[in-house]
């Protein structure tokens, strides 16, 4: 029938089917419609990404980094980029300030073993697999090691041009290990024209000096992509097997020291009271010379008074004069002893004791 | 004819997505790609980021290589210097995969560590090559004119390099660095030896230094005190010469009569010199007591 009908009205029954159909395929677009409509959105939306605060982002366009310079690297926030293949959008685990710390110059240790305080007892040698150290100008053995903070200058080098591993992965690792590299290169070659005396105790800002401006120059002649903030030598000693005999040379450079301080304390004492002797003799000269001047001219002034009575009657002037000494001197005196003339007009003989006891002045005289 | 047209634009989007996967491929930052054509490498690499065209496989196909700079470590090795001495080194390398067509033909599927194996190999004659001229102090000096530690870095490097060329390996070397130089372990030992006899010169040394510095310091403050004083005392007989040349002026007072200045001197010298704590023994001829004389005597010699 259906055969018939289709045949006999063709038309009409055309007309209804495509109708159906019409109506069919319509709803069914409207649906697919809808669902391209939300399919655009979902890709646009998925576009949509986060970025978290230890980590950048950088979208690569057919595989090329979008943005030049800090610029390529996107920060914590929402951020969108076109769906993949166009668009891939690669995390970097990144902070700040980078930080590595050289491998080579330091004994045989853990970081576990460090924070406890324990290490490892010293043997007689160093075992050239696990002990790390650095041999100085003088061909002497110390143990050092130094940290680098650097930061990511030109992203699209430190980021794409250094491998980490043989994955495929973008990270950090890649580049901090050839700063670890350089630094390790930078502490061996910088005790390598140090003298170990200057590297531990005389020079030990010029080592880390040096050892800064050679990991600074490595990074740049090695074209790292980063840039060197600052390199601290955190640690410098001299074998363990040794501490003994180098602290003993401290000691021995104090007491030298101690010694020489006392000297130059003792010099400085010699030499202010010799000033103030040299002064208090001058003094001395000084007043001796006012009082003798002084004394002449008062013996000048008295003689000048004198010499008209002494013209007068020079014998009478004088005896006078010895009279007034006299009277002067028996009052001074602290004793007089009065020996008469003998009868006879012999001379008396008298016995003096020298160097008498003082108490006894009595014995003295001879009665 | 509606239907047709979302029917044909949805067939074209597919379509073109279809061609692009087939006839494109992208090279990310980082990569660098070889497009082989029957298996026949192309002239150039492809090394900068972005989406290419090629024909679908099996006519093109495309290898991909990293080409970042690897980083590559040799074993901690010995190695004699000119003059017999056994010292250790490893050295660090940078190394990059330079020509990825001439590459990956040598390595098996473009190796890595393949690679890393040929450069150890190298390495391993250029380090024993470059040390075996120099000494070791030419690796450490504290002359910066005698130290050769950089030129001898550029010399395993430019050894290694020239083997690389030769070969055309498709590598080259971005950089290298001495990472560790140490010595054979028994020899640690005689330099601990060394140094501790070192140390204990230097003990001794600044004990002597200690005591003979503050001697000389002590002896030549004595002498400068010394001469201190010396100058003063001359000052002082200076002083007062100057002080008996100043009287010597008026001495021409006492010319007037000499015979009154002289008793005046005299005078005073007795009164000086008879001062408190002596003894005067006199008879009575001394004036005043020789007053005396004249009294009781005149009895007694009666």
């Amino acid at each position: 029938m259906s055969d018939h009908d289709h045949h006999d009205h063709p038309l009409e029954m055309q007309d209804a089917g495509s109708q159906a159909l019409a109506e069919a395929l319509r709803s069914s677009f409207v649906i697919v419609k809808i669902a391209m409509a939300a399919l655009l959105v979902l890709i646009f939306a998925a576009g949509f990404f986060t970025v978290g605060p230890q980590e950048k982002a950088v979208i690569l366009r057919f595989g090329k980094p979008q943005g030049e310079g800090q610029q390529m690297l996107l920060g914590a926030g929402l951020h969108w980029s076109l769906p993949y293949p166009i668009d891939e959008v690669i995390r970097i685990p990144i902070t700040e300030i980078q930080k590595v710390t050289s491998t080579v110059g330091w004994y045989a240790t853990t970081p576990e073993m460090e924070l406890a305080g324990t290490e490892p007892p010293p043997g007689p040698s160093l075992n050239p697999q696990m002990d790390g150290y650095v041999v100085t100008a003088d061909r002497n053995i110390i143990h050092t090691r130094a940290t680098v903070s650097y930061h990511i200058d030109d992203p699209r080098t430190a980021i794409f041009n250094f491998a980490s591993g043989t994955n495929q992965q973008f990270t950090l690792a890649g580049v901090s290990n050839a700063v670890q590299n350089a630094v390790n290169e930078a502490i061996i070659f910088s005790a390598a024209r140090f003298n170990v005396d200057d590297i531990l105790t005389r020079d030990h800002a010029g080592f880390q000096e040096a050892v800064q401006q050679r990991v600074t120059d490595l990074a740049e002649r090695e074209q790292l992509g980063v840039a060197i903030d600052r390199v601290e030598v955190t640690d410098t000693i001299p074998p363990r097997q040794l501490k003994d005999v180098f602290d003993q040379v401290t000691i021995a450079r104090q007491n030298r020291d101690r010694l020489l301080n006392v000297a130059l304390s003792k010099q400085n004492q010699i030499l202010s009271e010799a000033g103030a002797s040299a002064a208090s003799i001058t003094n001395a000269a000084e007043s001796a010379r006012t009082r003798y001047v002084t004394a002449i001219a008062s013996d000048a002034t008295a003689f000048t008074e004198l010499l008209p009575k002494y013209t007068g009657n020079p014998n009478l002037f004088a005896q006078l004069e010895l009279a007034k000494a006299m009277t002067q001197i028996l009052t001074n005196v602290q004793d007089k002893i009065f020996l008469p003339q003998r009868a006879d007009g012999k001379p008396r003989e008298l016995r003096l004791q020298l160097n008498r006891e003082p108490p006894q002045p009595k014995s003295a005289a001879n009665p | 004819m509606k239907k047709n047209l979302i029917t044909i634009v949805i067939a074209a989007v597919l379509v073109v997505i279809f061609a692009l996967l087939l006839f494109t491929f992208q090279v990310r930052q980082s990569e660098v790609a070889v497009l082989t054509t029957f298996g026949k490498p192309a002239a150039n690499n492809i090394d900068q980021p972005n989406l290419y065209f090629k024909w679908p496989w099996p006519i093109q196909q495309v290898y991909r290589f990293d080409q970042r700079v690897q980083n590559f470590e040799d074993k901690y090795s010995e190695n004699y210097t000119t003059n017999g001495d056994i010292i250790l080194t490893s050295v660090y390398v940078g190394w990059r995969i330079s020509d990825a067509k001439e590459f990956f033909p040598k390595f098996a599927g473009g190796s890595v560590e393949a690679a890393q194996r040929q450069l150890e190999t190298m390495l391993r004659s250029a380090k024993a090559a470059v040390i075996g001229k120099h000494s070791l102090s030419d690796l450490v000096n504290s002359d910066p004119k005698q130290l050769k530690f950089e030129a001898i870095e550029d010399e395993i490097k430019t050894a290694v390099q020239n083997q690389l060329a030769s070969q055309n390996y498709g590598i080259s070397i971005e950089f290298l660095g001495i990472k560790k130089l140490g010595l054979p372990e028994s020899v640690t030992q005689a330099v601990f030896d060394r140094m501790k006899s070192e140390r204990q010169k230097y003990i001794s040394e600044a004990q002597f230094q200690g005591e003979a510095e503050a001697t000389r310091i002590r002896s030549a403050a004595e002498r400068q005190a010394a001469d201190v004083i010396a100058n003063a005392q001359a000052d002082a007989t200076r002083i007062e010469g100057q002080g008996v040349a100043e009287a010597a002026k008026t001495l021409s007072v006492f010319q007037q009569n000499p015979e009154l200045a002289i008793f005046q001197l005299q005078l005073q010298a007795l009164k000086d010199s008879l001062n408190q704590k002596s003894t005067l023994i006199f008879d009575e001829r001394t004036p005043p007591f020789s007053l005396f004389q004249n009294l009781p005597a005149n009895s007694s010699t009666k």
